[in-house]
């Protein structure tokens, strides 16, 4: 809005003043939320914020919005009725010929009439339960009234915990199973920065097109892969009273972490936002399984590291290196041939060379007991020596504790 | 530095506790000559003295290892910045506490079953204080007087209070990403809880309890049954119903045509309250507070609202009305179908009913007509009172699926 040349010049100077306090830039900046949130509008899933109330959750969809280059619409859900979602009745001419036509709110009309649009959902939580049932079709069907939202809108929507929201209802099970809900806690240098007039930029993810089939295929594996072991995972209705209003697993939450999946990997995210976005839709534990799995699936084939062990590449942390280690011992056990036994050796001789040897003392161990008797003990177990050294200090002093415990 | 003897000694504590083995060999190992003994920081990496592993016995360090994972397993640093924040506590002084409360929280359980106490370690008898505790509870219960001095050179780094230091490596260290992020401390936590989970006979209780708390810490119980009680009150059916007694919203639209408008009478809530000998008086007296409160707030009119009390037979029915606050009349056993009955016979009947319960007690077979919500007082063990009424084995059935169940304190 321009001021206009009647205002008192107080006014034209104050307008200035605001003006001036309005300029601000932005930045690129490593935002594990701001990806997150970025990567699921992509993706064209809702998502609801959950964060206390006066965190910036506002300001960053504005952020969001004009990154995008998509108007943004916001409604306070609490103040609303469930009619001004599910559309109002009007009387037509004749209603037996035409029926009652449910009429949609204003802007609804300029969302449609736009084709394109970030819609925000404000203050859901405290909503009361018949506005939410009417926002679930709005949400799942994106219709409202008779009014059909063009694919070209996005909806985001935020929530105040219960802790903060004193007359909060609780997100009902089927609407919260709709959303990725991402905890949004505010970065103390990030709102210095912005204060100081540099928000940080929200960038679209760069999909790239060479990755696309990889992707999907990906994703598929590591969801059908889990559920396949897991298949109790597959719909668990929240029981916890503590976990109620949040995510949880489903057919449909699933399929959203698929999709997710797809774009994360095809958009090479890191981790730490696959994190944030597969525990946002079908809850901590769920996820964190299926982020295990996919660790496991990350981990070096036990097959193609024995047939080529010169050129292997052993992760770095003790944990997932005894867990690749102890694959291919078991590799070697399900089809023992010399050939094999002398290639796991030579494994684990590469790994001693970057990690310290009481992780390899399980896996050597159990590889010696496979020797059979026409075998040669080849040459390089004596690398071992120091491994083995350690397991019979460890077994040493066990059993000076246990013979201590049992002195005293 | 010896590190032979280091890793003998992680391998002797991964055998001790094969629930910790993942844990333990996800640390990764610096060798620094700036730490007095072990220390951890945020990213899981474990700096040594190569001085304190000489002069330390094998078997110790093995439960030194246990001790240091035990710090990042249960996220001190965390923690540690949570309650300075929520204690509005600040500087190394209070860091110093952090750290002496977390150990207090680690070596109440750790040792024994094949592990050494090490020396020096800290106990909560160390500082006058009960066993079983967590850490934010020992902060609150000590001071650093004089009396600790000889304490000040304790040091388990960032990893065991958060505050961090300038030897540390920092997120994104000069080692070329051996530090964990986030998610992959997230991940082996899970991993570890998993495992104890699965297998909990061989884990103590203090590593059970860790785990089953891992990732859904618990929450406030008033914040739980406030929310509980709300949305019972607002689901439809309670309280709501279509009328003709006044003109409906859309009437204006529809000359003609007599439309049904939602209308909304306080809901009625029944409160069942257990009053059997084995719920204390004080337990009673805050969750009743807490339900009226909420009742209050959630807009229940006081005369919509009654309270029953309940043991082997229900008694004296009130009116939350009458403003003088709420005798209870008790002791002895419970039977809650008693009080479901009693709180199902009024007219008008109830919309809700809130029962404030330790559970031990035989529940309705069927749901009532009306929306549940019960509020648990947690007991860790079957009463005994029951146990000596009846079979020994006989422990009562959990509350049922059909109502609300939030566990109070």
């Amino acid at each position: 809005m321009t001021s206009s040349a009647s205002a008192s010049p107080q006014l034209a100077l104050a307008d200035q003043l605001l003006a001036l306090l309005r300029e601000s830039a932005t930045e690129p900046r490593q935002d594990l939320q701001i990806e997150a949130l970025t990567l699921a509008v992509a993706a064209d899933l809702p998502v609801l914020l959950w964060g206390e109330p006066g965190i910036g959750k506002t300001a960053a969809l504005t952020q969001l919005a004009a990154e995008l280059d998509l108007p943004l619409t916001t409604v306070i859900a609490s103040v609303h009725e469930p009619s001004d979602f599910s559309g109002l009745p009007v009387i037509g001419d004749d209603p037996a010929v035409q029926g009652v036509p449910l009429a949609p709110p204003d802007w609804a009309v300029r969302l449609v009439r736009q084709g394109r649009g970030l819609l925000f959902l404000d203050e859901l939580s405290t909503a009361p339960p018949a506005v939410q049932a009417a926002l679930l079709r709005l949400v799942l069907e994106r219709r409202i009234g008779s009014l059909q939202l063009p694919p070209g809108v996005r909806i985001v929507a935020a929530a105040n915990p219960r802790a903060s929201a004193a007359d909060g209802w609780e997100l009902s099970p089927p609407l919260a199973n709709r959303f990725v809900h991402l905890d949004w806690v505010h970065d103390a240098q990030v709102v210095v920065r912005g204060l100081g007039g540099v928000w940080p930029r929200a960038e679209l993810p760069r999909l790239d097109p060479e990755r696309l089939s990889a992707a999907v295929e990906f994703a598929r594996r590591a969801v059908c892969g889990l559920l396949t072991v897991r298949p109790e995972l597959t719909h668990r209705l929240p029981s916890a009273e503590a976990r109620r209003g949040k995510a949880w697993p489903s057919p449909r939450s699933w399929e959203m972490t698929m999709r997710l999946l797809a774009f994360g990997s095809a958009a090479g995210s890191s981790r730490e936002v696959l994190s944030l976005l597969v525990r946002g839709t079908v809850g901590d534990g769920p996820g964190l399984e299926l982020l295990a799995a996919m660790d496991r699936m990350d981990l070096p084939d036990p097959e193609s590291l024995l047939a080529a062990p010169a050129a292997a590449v052993l992760p770095a942390r003790g944990d997932l290196r005894q867990a690749v280690l102890d694959g291919v011992v078991a590799a070697v056990r399900s089809r023992p041939t010399l050939e094999r036994w002398d290639s796991a050796w030579a494994l684990m001789a590469r790994a001693l060379e970057s990690c310290p040897p009481d992780v390899l003392v399980v896996p050597v161990s159990t590889l010696a007991s496979l020797r059979q008797d026409d075998w040669e003990v080849p040459e390089l177990i004596n690398r071992f020596a120091s491994a083995m050294r350690i397991s019979r200090r460890a077994e040493r002093s066990a059993a000076l504790t246990s013979a201590g415990a049992g002195r005293r | 530095m010896d590190t032979e003897k280091l890793f003998a000694a992680r391998l002797r504590a991964a055998r001790a506790r094969p629930y910790l083995a993942t844990a333990l060999f996800a640390m990764h190992v610096v060798e620094s000559s700036r730490v007095p003994t072990m220390a951890v920081d945020r990213q899981w990496r474990c700096y040594v003295s190569p001085a304190f592993v000489d002069r330390t016995p094998e078997e110790e360090l093995a439960s030194v290892w246990v001790h240091e994972v035990s710090h990042l397993l249960r996220d001190h640093a965390r923690r540690g910045d949570l309650a300075m924040r929520a204690l509005d506590l600040d500087g190394p002084g209070d860091r110093l506490r952090i750290n002496l409360a977390a150990d207090c929280e680690i070596n109440d359980d750790a040792f024994g079953d094949g592990l050494v106490e090490p020396a020096g370690a800290i106990y909560p008898k160390t500082l006058h204080l009960e066993d079983g505790q967590l850490m934010e509870d020992y902060l609150r219960q000590f001071s650093l007087g004089t009396r600790y001095q000889h304490l000040v050179w304790l040091e388990c780094g960032s990893g065991a209070d958060g505050l961090e230091r300038e030897w540390e490596f920092g997120p994104d260290g000069p080692d070329g990403g051996h530090g964990l992020s986030d998610q992959e401390r997230d991940l082996v936590r899970f991993r570890v809880a998993q495992g104890i989970l699965g297998n909990p006979g061989r884990a103590p209780a203090g590593w059970r309890r860790w785990a089953e708390e891992a990732f859904h810490p618990p929450q406030p119980w008033r914040q739980l049954l406030g929310a509980a009680i709300r949305s019972t009150l607002a689901a439809a059916g309670a309280g709501e119903d279509y009328s003709h007694g006044r003109p409906a919203r859309r009437s204006s639209s529809l000359p003609g045509i007599v439309l049904p408008s939602l209308r909304r009478r306080p809901p009625r809530v029944t409160v069942v309250v257990d009053t059997s000998g084995s719920v204390s008086d004080s337990e009673l007296g805050t969750a009743l507070l807490e339900t009226a409160a909420i009742l209050h707030a959630a807009g229940g009119r006081r005369e919509s609202v009654s309270v029953l009390s309940c043991d082997a037979a229900a008694r004296a029915v009130r009116q939350a009305a009458d403003g003088s606050g709420w005798a209870l009349i008790g002791g002895g056993g419970t039977d809650l179908r008693t009080g479901f009955a009693t709180a199902l016979k009024r007219r008008p009947a109830p919309d809700v009913i809130v029962a404030l319960t330790d559970g031990q007690t035989p529940w309705p077979s069927t749901p009532p007509p009306c929306r549940t919500v019960i509020g648990l007082f947690p007991r860790r063990f079957p009463r005994t009172r029951w146990n000596m009424e009846g079979d020994p084995d006989d422990v009562p059935d959990g509350p049922p699926d059909w109502a609300k169940v939030v566990t109070l304190g």
